[in-house]
């Protein structure tokens, strides 16, 4: 058991007032002080090539889609937030995806498409806004998904980083 | 234009200026209100609308016009409406006497600056603002529910408790300046030397915790209480007369600083200035009633609640018994001036 001792209150403890003005005073102080809130929409979150935000598509730099409609991604996903159809075309690579939609509302940005892509043609962007006013509008199709290999390069070579590191340590072992 | 005609004239403007005046310095106390405590807690406060949201009390009136105004089952529908006009109109009643500036002369009309002078201006604030209970009582047993019920009867508490307390520390001044109108008691007070705060330290402090406890603000809101009662009284409330009570809130503020400031402080005396311009006058108590509103908020964002048994020792074993002190110190000190003189010459001017 324990046994827990008040401390005694000394008379001007007891009489309140000298300790209330001591709690204004500090009250007071702090009301100079700079306040810590974000204003979100006008100061956004710093991020980096780490943020693991919504994934997007890339256009490599002669303009055509990077994606093959392998369907690897499709398979990886876990919440199934992935529908590709393919297509043929008459480049050298011979497939493009005809349809590719990720239903924002069901990615949870857990990052296995990237991790699953064999042509380094999705990746996880640093974009995390998600607001609309349907839910048909958040299924996003090639047009919203696209964006410019530039866009993404840091994130791409955060994750070449990150694998060379994984395949050194491994080939040492 | 006849005597009377523009006498009626004159009234109705001082009305409206005043009234307006002071519902808008309560409509600016709520956004002050979330703006200091937010600068207190390091947050920036409301500041969507309008220039650093200066406009928010306006949108916060739009919003509760079109909300919907609910009426709780089981509730005294009579009683539940009349609550929150009940709970407002005495503070915005009192208001009528409280001297606000010296005579005014504008347009070649002179007047005092109040809406009327009455020769029994603390007598008729204190009658009125007793009133005001019985909005926080009605609206808590008209609700049907036992958080209303419960606030409201803590608050009926709280406020016959300290409106004892309230009215002796008025009297020590209404002894010590020999009148109950208020233009007088402010009159009295032309320089900083004759400020009553100077003679009457004690009554102010106990007239200050008794604003705090009448007009149910912090440390003593009972009557609201979130963490034990949702909000008391006006739990059942919503839209325009949640909004009233609120209105009612804020106006017994403004009235409350400003009888502190009208018996402590000078009223509309400027300091080392005796013989300033009305604007002046009018000018200085404005900034002393914001100081004093500024103090409500200020003690509100800085002490934790009261408990009850502590507020109730505090209000009828401290309060009362130093009111009264302090009354019959000032009474027997005025019933025995000249002898106290002649004691004091007496023993150190006669000995020489």
């Amino acid at each position: 058991m324990v046994i827990v001792r008040r401390k005694e209150l000394s008379l001007s403890e007891r009489l309140y007032l000298p300790e209330i003005v001591r709690g204004l005073s500090i009250t007071f102080r702090k009301l100079f002080e700079k306040p810590i809130t974000r204003q979100y929409p006008e100061e956004p979150l710093p991020k980096n090539e780490v943020t693991r935000g919504q994934p997007r598509l890339v256009v490599k730099d002669d303009g055509n889609i990077a994606c093959v409609s392998c369907g690897m991604c499709e398979v990886a996903c876990p919440a199934y937030a992935i529908t590709i159809d393919g297509g043929e075309t008459d480049r050298p690579i011979e497939r493009e995806p005809k349809k590719f939609e990720i239903d924002m509302l069901r990615c949870i940005l857990c990052g296995f498409c990237e991790e699953a892509c064999p042509k380094d043609a999705i990746f996880m962007s640093d974009e995390l806004e998600l607001a609309d006013y349907s839910r048909a509008s958040l299924i996003y199709d090639l047009q919203k998904l696209k964006r410019p290999k530039s866009a993404l390069q840091k994130r791409i070579d955060y994750v070449y980083r990150l694998n060379n590191r994984w395949r050194k340590s491994s080939s040492t072992s | 234009m006849s005597p009377e005609l523009q006498e009626i004239l004159v009234w109705i403007v001082k009305v409206h200026v005043i009234f307006l005046g002071m519902v808008g310095t309560a409509a600016i106390t709520t956004l002050a209100e979330r703006k200091v405590s937010a600068w207190m807690q390091y947050r920036h406060g409301p500041n969507r609308v309008g220039p650093q949201g200066l406009l928010q009390p306006l949108a916060d009136g739009v919003k509760f016009l079109f909300k919907e105004s609910l009426v709780p089952e089981g509730a005294n529908k009579w009683m539940f409406r009349l609550a929150p006009a009940l709970a407002a109109a005495p503070a915005m009643l009192t208001v009528a006497v409280i001297p606000f500036g010296p005579d005014v002369t504008l347009f070649g009309i002179t007047t005092p600056f109040s809406i009327v002078d009455l020769d029994i201006g603390v007598m008729y604030i204190l009658a009125i603002g007793g009133l005001s209970v019985y909005g926080v009582i009605v609206g808590g047993w008209a609700s049907n529910s036992k958080y209303s019920l419960l606030g409201g009867l803590r608050a009926s508490a709280q406020m016959v408790s300290y409106e004892l307390s309230m009215i002796l520390a008025l009297l020590s001044i209404v002894a010590i300046s020999g009148s109950l109108d208020l233009r007088e008691v402010v009159l009295q007070q032309k320089t900083i030397g004759d400020w009553n705060i100077l003679y009457q330290p004690l009554a102010f402090l106990l007239f200050l915790i008794a604003a705090f406890a009448e007009t149910n603000r912090h440390p003593f809101d009972f009557a609201e209480c979130e963490p034990e009662l949702v909000s008391g009284f006006h739990t059942e409330y919503s839209a325009m007369r949640f909004a009233l009570f609120a209105l009612g809130e804020y106006c017994a503020m403004v009235v409350m600083s400003s009888l502190a400031v009208a018996f402590w402080f000078g009223g509309f005396s400027v300091p080392f200035l005796p013989d300033a311009h009305w604007a002046l006058g009018i000018a200085a108590f404005c900034a002393k009633v914001t100081f004093f509103l500024f103090l409500f908020l200020w003690v509100r964002w800085t002490l934790p609640r009261f408990r009850f048994d502590q507020l109730m020792n505090l209000g009828w074993k401290v309060m009362l018994p130093l009111a009264l002190a302090n009354l019959f110190v000032t009474g027997a000190v005025i019933a025995y001036a000249p002898q106290l003189k002649a004691l004091w010459q007496n023993l150190f001017h006669g000995a020489s």
